[in-house]
């Protein structure tokens, strides 16, 4: 038995893609309409993949820490973007309060996870350092997302609960503080449920691809430990953070709740 | 001479354009007064601007010209949060947290001083004619106009000097809303309390009795007064004959 890697050529690539043309039937026949989504989402799946396969080769080839910042900077770009488009409604200084929360959370975990979990040397080791990130920022990214989205319809449905907390005299953040803790448990839940099923459902793709490519399966399980961990406390600190400031662009310095904004 | 408790001078209220909805105008130069231990009845049509005055004085809302002055100071220059209670106020649909009555009424900040034992939730329960026994009850089992009292004996336990009612009846049926008609009378009486309410309520109007407001559209209205405004309201709760 080999423990190396199988190399894909374009041949076996090209007969992966007849699954898709499975799917392609299975819309065709069952009228789904999907046909054209379906194309342009496998075209940009290969394109995509091939396009950050090549960087990712460049950038490893090179082992220059200002070439990994960069890409660093350009994915949490990426992933403020993508946190603040999943809102439902426009939201005053969406995008700062977004890259502060994921800046923040990503830093402080990876920081963490390189430098005193696994210990990088060097630091900016791209084969660890643009996988783990990427893995954080995903997961911070969803929870500023959910914790957002929650937020905003707590505060559209329990506006007269707020006000009535201003009315007897609480601060703005007292008042709002019931909807924020709301707020995090929605982004935090998928992350826990996540932690209780995590190998009895399905082997999450980072653990899959290691042993794919030949790890051995206990030094997989012991890397996906610390990925858990890890994707707990950047969701977390990224939904908290998220919150918080965006709670506060609901009131005033006067205690009052900004109701336009709902 | 002593200073009004609230004294109202020029106060407008706008909403910019946003989001596609038209800019709008809330209150147009409002001016009044207001004299420790007096009432004042704010009527009109729905949508004249009554709530939101009241939210103004409150300081729920930033009037966008003019002044509001509570007790010669201007609002602005006061901590709302003291403001508040000091001026408290009744929302028109009353909003009861989960809980019994008894964590209802204890609702308020940390660090706020005063008697709050059973004996005088009991009795603040006493003032707006509910039973004491009710502080055990889950607040999600009152009727409306339950609730609506447990949230005036909430107010009171501040031991406010001024209850702002923005329409305090108007969610309750006719036996529930004369239940509260008369704790809001009776706490005028017994407190010496300074009352500000708007109302749709022509038998609050009525009984309470010191100045009435007239407002359309934003405005005061003091070329007319409200009677026909007041017998069409009356008119709209009795039953058809």
């Amino acid at each position: 038995m080999s423990s190396g890697v199988i190399d894909l050529s374009p041949w076996q690539l090209g007969l992966a893609l007849l699954l898709v043309a499975a799917v392609m039937a299975v819309s065709i026949r069952q009228a789904l309409g999907l046909q054209r989504d379906l194309a342009l989402g496998t075209l940009r799946t290969i394109v995509q993949l091939y396009g950050v396969g090549l960087i990712l080769a460049a950038v490893f080839a090179a082992a220059r820490w200002y070439w990994v910042v960069l890409i660093l900077l350009a994915m949490t770009g990426v992933a403020t973007h993508a946190a603040v488009s999943r809102l439902s409604r426009p939201l005053p200084g969406a995008y700062s309060i977004a890259a502060a929360a994921l800046t923040v959370s990503t830093v402080a975990t990876l920081a963490y996870v390189i430098f005193v979990v696994v210990q990088v040397h060097p630091w900016y080791d791209p084969q660890y350092i643009i996988p783990i990130a990427g893995m954080i920022l995903g997961n911070s990214m969803t929870g500023a997302a959910l914790a957002g989205e929650r937020l905003q319809g707590e505060l559209r449905a329990r506006a007269a609960e707020v006000e009535t907390r201003l009315v007897l005299g609480f601060s703005g953040p007292e008042a709002v503080q019931p909807l924020v803790r709301s707020a995090l448990r929605a982004a935090m839940i998928p992350t826990v449920n996540g932690m209780m099923t995590v190998g009895l459902v399905q082997l999450p793709g980072m653990m899959t691809g290691q042993i794919l490519a030949g790890s051995s399966p206990l030094v997989a399980i012991r890397y996906q430990i610390v990925v858990m961990f890890m994707l707990a406390a950047a969701t977390a600190v990224g939904s908290l953070i998220f919150v918080r400031l965006a709670a506060r662009c609901y009131l005033t310095p006067a205690q009052q709740l900004r109701r336009y904004l709902l | 001479m002593t200073e009004p408790v609230f004294a109202v001078e020029h106060l407008s209220l706008a909403y910019p354009a946003r989001r596609g909805q038209p800019a709008a105008r809330i209150l147009h130069d409002v001016s009044f007064r207001v004299e420790r231990g007096q009432a004042l009845t704010l009527v009109g049509p729905s949508g004249s601007g009554k709530s939101s005055l009241l939210r103004c004085l409150n300081r729920l809302e930033e009037p966008s010209g003019g002044v509001v002055r509570f007790e010669g100071r201007d609002i602005c220059s006061l901590d709302p949060r003291r403001l508040r209670r000091e001026a408290a106020m009744v929302t028109q649909a009353p909003v009861l947290f989960d809980g019994t009555v008894r964590d209802n009424l204890l609702l308020r900040p940390a660090g706020i001083g005063g008697d709050f034992s059973d004996a005088r939730l009991g009795r603040t329960l006493a003032e707006v004619g509910l039973d004491a026994r009710a502080l055990e009850r889950d607040a999600a089992t009152l009727s409306g106009g339950e609730k609506q009292r447990v949230t005036i004996a909430r107010a009171l336990l501040g031991d406010p000097r001024v209850l702002l009612l923005d329409e305090p009846t108007s969610a309750l049926d006719p036996p529930n809303a004369a239940l509260v008609v008369e704790t809001v009378l009776r706490l005028r009486e017994a407190r010496g309390l300074t009352i500000v309410v708007s109302t749709h309520q022509p038998e609050l109007v009525r009984r309470l009795g010191g100045e009435l407001m007239f407002l359309v559209e934003g405005e005061v209205r003091t070329d007319q007064r409200p009677d026909a405004f007041l017998a069409g309201e009356r008119s709209a709760r009795e039953p058809a004959a």
